[in-house]
Parts: C-alpha cells; sequence; structure tokens
C-alpha cells in the first residue's frame, strides 16, 4: 500500500510522507503533520471549513489526495502568522468579531486570505462572490463580510 | 449584607475572549483532541425502518485486523428518554428507524472499524411501518411500541396510548359557548411543517476512557450532567462513576441538548482499556440527525364584532420519530406558544406526540415555538382577512398586555408586546421600507409577534479569589458559540466583584469539578447560571468587605468594589487594592471562595385545572419578540428575495449589545433559512432523504439579510442585573414572517413551511394542494384521549 515518499512543502517546511498517494491532505495535515487548523466539516468538498492555500492558491484539503500536492507550498491557518503576530486577516477577523462557534472560520480566513493576494483591491461584491460557497452555520455572514473588507481595507492602506 | 450592584456596571461591548484561538486556529474541539494513540471506533445502523431482530452475530467482525472491541446491546441494559424511559441505546429485539444503532466497533484504525462493519450478520424478519403520523393515528396503525405500558414515565397519569407516546392538554373557560355565540366570526386553518436540521459544523461525537474504575468523557455536548447520567443509566453504572468535560463546541443549537453516541464509546474504552475516539460522518450526522420534528396543525378561532378573540381551540400532532425524546416534555410548549401572545376568551388545545418509523426528532433553538408561532401568526392574519381588519391594529388591540391571562390561566406582568409594536413602527419609519427594491415582482409586509419562555432552572456556580486579585468562575455551562458563558456569566461577576470581566478566568464544563447544572440551551445560562454565579459572589463579596473592614477600620456598609479595589463609599481612590484585601483573608481566614446556586423561582402559576400532562403549566420567565419582513417574489419562478428584516426583542437588559445584537442577527439568518428553504423529507423507506450539506441548503453568505435591531430593555425578569436569554427566542419568528409576507404579495392562502420556490410557484400558480387534516377531528374532543 505505502509507496515511495511523498514530498511537499507545509507552512514552509519540507516533509517526506511515505503515505498511501490517495490520502486526503486533510487527513495528512491534522492526523499526520497534527496540524489544528483546516476542519473536517464533510468530507466531500461541501461546507469549505477543511481550506488550505496550494501555491497561494485556495484549496479544499478534503478532497485532495496528498499525491496531488506532491512538489507543492501547503500553507494552513496556522501558516499564516503566528500566535503574538497573527495575519491582517486574522487580526481583522479578531477585531471585527467575526466568531461564534468559529469551526467554519478557518475556512472563510483562508478564502479572504487566498482573494487578497490574487486581487489586493477585492471590494464588497467580489469579497461576497469568493465565500459564495464557504459554509457558516451559526449565521455570523455579516461579520465574516465585515471582517473581509477590514481586511482589504487595511491591506490598501499599509500594503 | 444585600448590596445592590449598579446594573450599568455591567454593561459593555466585551470581546470575545476565544476569538483570538478561534481565528488563528488553536481552538481544540472534541474532534481535534483525540490523537494518535486513540482507538477509532463507527457504529453499525440499521438500513430498514421496522423489523425484528432475529439474530445479531459479531463474531466475525470481531476476529477482523485492528478490531479490538464490539459494543452491543448486551452492553447497554437499561432504557432512557427524557419524560419516557422508551429508547435503548442499541436496539435489542426491534429496529425502528433507519440508521437506528445496532453496535459499535472500535478498532486500531477508521479503515478497520468500517471493514468490519461489513461483517456483522444481521438477521432480520421485516415488520409493518408508520411513517407519517396519519399513518400512526389510523385505527388499524402498527404500533411501534408494544410494551408502551410498561415504560417507566417521568409523571404518572398522563394520557398515553399506543403511538400516542404522550398526549399535553390546554382546557380554560367554555370554549363550545364561545363557538355557539350567534355574533361570532369563525375562523379555521390548517399548517404543516418540515423538520429542520441543525447542521452544526462540528458534528457529535465522543472521546472515552477508563480510568480508576470511571468513566472520562470528553463531548461535543450542550448538557454534560445529562451525558453523566444517560451513560450511567444506560450502562447500569452509578453515576459517579462517569465524568464528563466540555471543549469548546463547534456549533449545536439544541442538537446537543441530549445524550447521544457518547455511551458507546464509553463502553468501548471500558472493553479496550483505551481510548476511543467515536464521531458520526457527515451523513449519519444528517440523517440521523434530532431535527426539529415535522407537525400538523389545526387552530379555529372565535372573534367577536369588535375584533377580539371569544374563544380558540388547536391540535398540534409533533412527530416525535421513533422514540419519544426532546418531544415529550415539548408538547408543553403549545400552551405557551400557540395559546400565547394574544388575549384568549376560552381556549383549548390538545398536543399529541406521535411515534413514526422514522428518525427520531429532539430540541432545536425555540423548538415547536418557531412553526406554532408561524400557525398562530399566519391563523392571525386569516382572521384579519376574514373580519377586514388592519393585521397591525388587530394586534395591537389582542396582544398580552399587563394582568393579562395566558391560555393556563397564568397572570402575565408587565406591559411588553404592545409597546413592542409601537417601537417596531418607529423602527420601520426610521429606517425606511424598501418596497422600491421588489421591481416589478410581487411585493409583501409582515409584521408578527410571539412568545417564548426562557428555561430558567438548576444551576449553580462557584467563584475562586486568586492572590492576583483575579476570580476564578467554575461551573458546568458550555461555550456553544453563544458567548453566553464567556462573556455574559464573567460580565456578572466582575459587576458584582469590581473587577474588569478580563480578570474573570472561566473553567472549562468538567463535572468533577462544577455542581449540576440543567445544560447550556433554552435561553437559560445567562439567567440562572448568572444568577448562581451572583449568589457565589455575595458570599466572595461578604468576606472580601468583613476583611477590608477590619483593614480599613470601617464598617463593611461604608466599603464598595470598584476597578480591583475596596473603596469607602464617596471617596474614589480611597481604600485599598481588592490583592491586599484577598492576602490578608487567606492569612486570617483561609482564602475567599463562594458558592451559589438557582432554580426556577416558581413564582407564575397557572389556573388549578387548566393544564394537564405539562412539564410546567405557567411559564417562570416570558420573552416576547415582533419581527418584521418585507419581501419580493418572482411570480415566474417563485423565488423570493428577503428585502428588508427588522427585529424588536426582549432583551430585559442587554449586557453585551454587540455580542446579543450577533445572536440575533445569526438567529434570524437560520429562522429564515428555516422559513424558505431548509427542507428535510422523509423517502418511502422511512429515512431522511438529505445526506449533507450538498442537498440540505443552508442560508448562504449571499442569502444573508442584515437586520436591523431594537433591543427592548425594561421588562419585568428574574434574571440578574434584569437580563433575560437572547439567542433562543430570536430564531422563533423567522419562519412566521416569512409566511406571512409571502401570504401578503401573493394573495394566497399559506400553509406550509419550507416555501422553497416551487411551493411559492405552486401558490402563485394555484396547482399547491389545499391541506385539510382528515387526520384530525373537527370535533376538538375527538383529539384527546378520555
Amino acid at each position: 500500500m505505502v509507496t515511495k515518499a511523498i514530498g511537499v512543502t507545509v507552512n514552509g517546511k519540507g516533509h517526506e510522507l511515505a503515505l498511501p498517494p490517495k490520502t486526503p491532505l486533510l487527513n495528512v495535515l491534522r492526523n499526520d503533520l497534527e496540524l489544528n487548523g483546516p476542519k473536517f466539516g464533510c468530507g466531500l468538498g461541501e461546507c469549505g471549513a477543511c481550506t488550505v492555500l496550494i501555491d497561494g492558491v485556495a484549496a479544499r484539503a478534503c478532497t485532495i489526495p496528498l499525491a496531488g500536492v506532491e512538489g507543492r507550498h501547503v500553507t494552513t491557518l496556522e501558516g499564516l502568522g503566528s500566535e503574538g503576530a497573527p495575519d491582517i486577516v486574522q487580526r481583522a477577523f479578531i477585531e471585527a468579531q467575526g466568531a461564534q462557534c468559529g469551526y467554519c472560520l478557518n475556512g472563510m480566513i483562508m478564502m479572504v486570505k487566498a482573494l487578497l493576494l490574487r486581487r489586493p483591491d477585492a471590494g464588497v461584491e467580489e469579497i461576497k462572490r469568493e465565500l459564495r460557497y464557504n459554509l457558516c452555520r451559526c449565521g455570523t455572514h455579516l461579520e465574516i463580510l465585515e471582517s473581509a473588507l477590514l481586511a482589504a481595507t487595511r491591506l490598501r492602506q499599509h500594503g | 449584607m444585600s448590596v445592590k450592584i449598579d446594573p450599568e456596571t455591567a454593561v459593555m461591548d466585551l470581546p470575545r475572549r476565544d476569538a483570538r484561538d478561534k481565528l488563528t486556529g488553536r481552538t481544540r474541539y472534541m474532534v481535534d483532541m483525540a490523537g494518535s494513540d486513540a482507538l477509532r471506533a463507527v457504529i453499525v445502523r440499521a438500513k430498514v425502518a421496522s423489523a425484528k431482530i432475529v439474530r445479531l452475530d459479531v463474531s466475525a467482525a470481531a476476529r477482523m485486523r485492528g478490531v479490538r472491541a464490539i459494543a452491543t446491546a448486551a452492553d447497554a441494559p437499561e432504557l432512557h428518554g427524557i419524560g419516557i424511559q422508551d429508547q435503548p441505546l442499541f436496539a435489542r429485539d426491534r429496529i425502528r428507524y433507519p440508521g437506528e444503532p445496532i453496535c459499535a466497533i472500535a478498532a486500531d484504525t477508521l479503515e478497520q472499524a468500517r471493514a468490519a462493519a461489513d461483517a456483522v450478520l444481521l438477521e432480520l424478519e421485516d415488520l409493518p411501518a408508520c411513517f407519517s403520523m396519519a399513518d400512526a393515528l389510523a385505527p388499524d396503525a402498527p404500533i411501534l411500541h408494544p410494551d408502551w405500558k410498561n415504560y417507566e414515565c417521568i409523571v404518572d397519569g398522563v394520557a398515553r396510548a399506543g403511538n400516542i407516546a404522550w398526549e399535553a392538554k390546554v382546557l380554560r373557560g367554555d370554549v363550545d359557548a364561545a363557538f355557539a355565540r350567534p355574533d361570532v366570526t369563525i375562523v379555521e386553518s390548517c399548517f404543516r411543517v418540515g423538520r429542520q436540521s441543525h447542521m452544526p459544523f462540528e458534528p457529535r461525537g465522543a472521546l472515552a476512557s477508563y480510568e480508576d474504575g470511571r468513566y472520562h468523557i470528553i463531548t461535543s455536548t450542550q448538557v454534560p450532567w445529562t451525558v453523566r447520567a444517560v451513560t450511567a443509566k444506560v450502562l447500569g453504572v452509578h453515576s459517579s462513576l462517569v465524568r464528563v468535560t466540555v471543549p469548546p463546541v463547534g456549533g449545536a443549537f439544541g442538537l446537543k441538548f441530549d445524550c447521544s453516541i457518547e455511551p458507546m464509546a464509553a463502553i468501548l474504552s471500558r472493553k479496550t482499556g483505551r481510548s476511543v475516539s467515536l464521531v458520526n460522518s457527515r451523513e449519519e450526522e444528517t440523517t440521523t440527525c434530532l431535527c426539529r420534528e415535522n407537525a400538523d396543525i389545526w387552530i379555529r378561532s372565535a372573534i367577536t364584532p369588535e375584533g377580539t378573540i371569544a374563544g380558540r381551540e388547536g391540535v398540534v400532532l409533533m412527530d416525535a420519530g421513533a422514540y419519544g425524546g426532546e418531544q415529550v416534555f415539548l408538547s408543553t410548549m403549545t400552551a405557551h406558544t400557540l395559546g400565547a401572545s394574544y388575549r384568549l376568551g376560552a381556549a383549548r388545545f390538545s398536543t399529541r406526540v406521535i411515534y413514526t418509523n422514522t428518525p427520531p426528532n429532539g430540541a432545536f433553538r425555540s423548538c415547536n415555538g418557531a412553526y406554532n408561532a408561524f400557525a398562530l401568526e399566519r391563523h392571525t392574519d386569516e382572521i384579519c382577512q376574514k373580519i377586514g381588519m388592519d393585521p397591525m391594529a388587530f394586534r395591537k388591540k389582542n396582544v398580552l398586555r399587563d394582568q393579562d391571562l395566558g391560555s393556563t390561566g397564568q397572570v402575565f406582568e408587565g406591559d411588553v408586546l404592545g409597546p413592542m409594536l409601537e417601537r417596531m413602527e418607529a423602527l420601520r419609519a426610521s429606517t425606511g421600507t424598501q418596497e422600491h427594491r421588489a421591481a416589478g415582482r410581487l411585493y409583501g409586509r409582515a409584521t408578527t409577534v410571539g412568545t417564548w419562555n426562557i428555561f430558567v432552572g438548576p444551576s449553580t456556580a462557584t467563584v475562586n479569589l486568586n492572590a492576583d486579585g483575579s476570580a476564578t468562575l467554575i461551573t458546568a455551562s458550555v461555550e456553544i458559540g453563544s458567548g453566553s458563558i464567556t462573556q455574559g456569566v464573567p460580565q456578572i461577576v466582575a459587576a458584582n466583584l469590581g473587577i474588569h470581566p478580563s480578570k474573570v478566568i472561566v473553567k472549562g464544563a468538567d463535572t468533577d469539578a462544577a455542581g449540576y447544572d440543567m445544560g447550556t440551551g433554552g435561553g437559560r445560562t445567562v439567567v440562572s447560571m448568572g444568577s448562581a454565579a451572583t449568589a457565589a459572589c455575595a458570599v466572595v463579596r461578604k468576606r472580601l468587605l468583613e476583611t477590608a473592614s477590619e483593614l480599613l477600620q470601617t464598617k463593611p456598609e461604608n466599603l464598595v468594589l470598584r476597578d480591583g479595589r475596596v473603596e469607602i463609599e464617596g471617596r474614589p481612590g480611597s481604600g485599598t487594592a481588592i490583592e491586599t484585601v484577598i492576602a490578608r483573608a487567606e492569612q486570617t481566614q483561609g482564602p475567599i471562595s463562594g458558592s451559589g446556586s438557582f432554580t426556577a423561582p416558581g413564582t407564575a402559576k397557572a389556573m388549578p385545572g387548566c393544564a394537564a400532562g405539562h412539564f410546567f403549566d405557567a411559564m417562570d420567565l416570558p420573552v416576547f419578540v415582533v419581527h418584521e419582513g418585507e419581501v419580493a417574489v418572482d411570480p415566474e419562478t417563485g423565488e423570493v428575495e428577503v428585502l428588508a428584516y427588522r427585529v424588536v426583542q426582549d432583551v430585559g437588559r442587554a449586557i453585551n449589545p454587540r455580542a446579543v445584537r450577533g445572536q440575533i442577527q445569526g438567529a434570524v439568518i437560520q429562522g429564515i433559512g428555516y422559513g424558505l428553504h431548509e427542507q428535510i423529507t422523509i423517502g418511502p423507506s422511512g429515512a431522511i432523504e438529505q445526506t449533507g450539506f450538498e442537498t440540505y441548503h443552508i442560508p448562504l453568505a449571499q442569502d444573508a439579510v442584515k437586520v436591523d435591531i431594537d433591543l427592548f430593555e425594561g421588562a419585568p425578569s428574574c434574571g440578574p442585573l434584569g437580563t433575560k436569554g437572547v439567542a433562543e427566542v430570536a430564531i422563533m419568528n423567522g419562519g412566521a414572517t416569512m409566511a406571512c409576507a409571502i401570504a401578503n404579495a401573493t394573495g394566497k392562502k399559506v400553509q406550509q413551511l419550507p416555501l422553497v420556490a416551487s411551493r411559492v410557484l405552486g401558490l402563485v400558480e394555484g396547482f399547491e394542494e389545499m391541506l385539510e387534516h382528515p387526520h384530525i377531528s373537527r370535533k376538538w374532543s375527538d383529539n384527546i384521549l378520555k
């Protein structure tokens, strides 16, 4: 079952993983690399709680096999900033209090991060469109949107 | 020494203390805690709705690679249930719904446990089944629980029979006489609602271990003490042998107000001596969700020429699914929702909880209130249409006011709903209507009212003062996302002790550390736990002030607690830091600590003889809402856009206005989802047809409407500092408001929720079938057990 090791960089650190190539990336991140940011919500790519960045592009880790990220750079929520110095997007979410139960927020933050990497001047409609397939059950959509807008504004002001 | 605390000192927009960890991915929910050494477990579930179990053979499964233990009905001898002890942990001799647990398997890996599940042999003999309440009530219906008479019940003498698991009844005044009056107009309506699924992002699950002869269950629950009690009950062990701890919960909404799969993990941990992680898959979570139940409602009113309600009668059929569960308890709420909000001359209601061969239902935020409000408010608008009265004028004339009687004869205190309706008109005037945005579509607007109860009840709290001037708050309340135990209660403690809430440490729920609590839900945490914490603070204050009095050479009554200091009243900056007093007390009398308790005040009383089969006859703490929605209906597609939404909510006192508004906003989004598009259907074999987010449409970012909110403060409340629970009731009128606004837009008789586009189109085009409810007799007394 186990084939040759697959090389992948996660949060800036190189790993050689001797795991079945079809193992979902989410399982590798959570179980083998013991990362806590990406969450299991459905396992079918429907909810977005597991979102990570692959070479800076948002992707759903629960439906991407390990082999699909060979040689690539994966960034999880933990890789955005440190506890003492959270990323500009995380800081905006904290400031705008965009959290209730908090389970979906990994996905929301990673989506916003990916959008702002791609389009630093994204406006409200673009952010809404980007988040339209990321689900939240507490109904914090508006606080999330406010957080995202705050992050975009900050980014424009401070680069 | 009873000292008045200035409530204003508690009011602030305290930020969430858990936001930073939640937003940097550091929060550990139950599903994050298993680690690599825990065994993984799966549940083997029934695939049919109704069958006799002839043989269960797990021997082949037990021999499979990696399998460590299998738990079956033999390991869980006792039945459990909230009102009726009718449910086994694992099906024994009989399967009653598709998805019912048969056994649970623990293995080294999840894949191994799943493989072993396929090797379980189950020999069945088909039994007839009832998939709808009409089926179950038919004269020749198969009885789901042939042994129903022998089940243990929480109270004796309740009307029950066969598939009627429970009947709650209200009777006040002479309803027949009211309907026989020659001058009344009689209005009759039928309604039906489907189920609503909670879909919390973190599924139900548990991580159990067995140490020193005791079970330790880490679980995603709202009710640690219930999990402790039920686990002990079904396992047949003493409840002191079960410890339950709860990390932050990733969404609950009432689903986690019951013990679920925790005892299975407990059994497997004892059998293996290892930690066992058992977590529902998304499909299991959706297809066995303890949904808000589907219900059939019939309601009839006699209206006087003056536009008052001389008499009202109604029948509510609640689908329990295969086991009684929460529905037995919730049957009580018809009296306080369908029977509330308006002044009634005479009233009678029958609420029946019906067994069907479908997955059991449970509690969901504002429980059956959400559909009883829908039925009541649509019925109210049908009355207004029939008698030609303006719906707002009718409501202003008839809503409950100070000293009015509720359906069970309870006397309501304070004039709340009337002024709230006026505030709604003012809110509409200040925000402006959105009719211009309907742009060619059918425009509708509706204002609805609702009554709910705060489920006060037992809580206890301990407050320890620490040498650094901080306080540790120890409770069994759970952080489910609402912030009640991490923002609300610490704010109350801080106001009582004159310190900043950031100096109140909140211990996570642990039944070994904290005393009994009824659970986090029902809008009760800030009220009940807040009251218990206030009582604990009174003990702490007394000791602080006595010590300070000695230290500062002045009487305790001259002292105040403020800004982390003990000061002499009227002399800011005098006295000494709280740390000094704590250190002094430690030397002279020992560390300062206090505990306090609270339960329902029991001041609300029903009229004797008005209510039967109820868990409480009167509401200890009623709470009210007024909602208003504006919609645009596309007559070509049946699609509904919510143009505006307004809420005036009775919050008692909002001690954290930002958090309160966040809860209302989120609840309204869920409530609109219930009204418009959240649809659970039961298939031909009794199973829930939706399996996850792809087939069950929860509100998306583009569905989210900004709610204009006016917080109505000052209504009577037994809550600490005048607070009431806010997060529960806020969902209640979402369905009602959507239905009434769509009826207003289309001019059609809206009878069912959810109002998915196909149903709305059916109404507009006239091909939506009208409900008649032939299984509910028009002679009210036929709908009660004799």
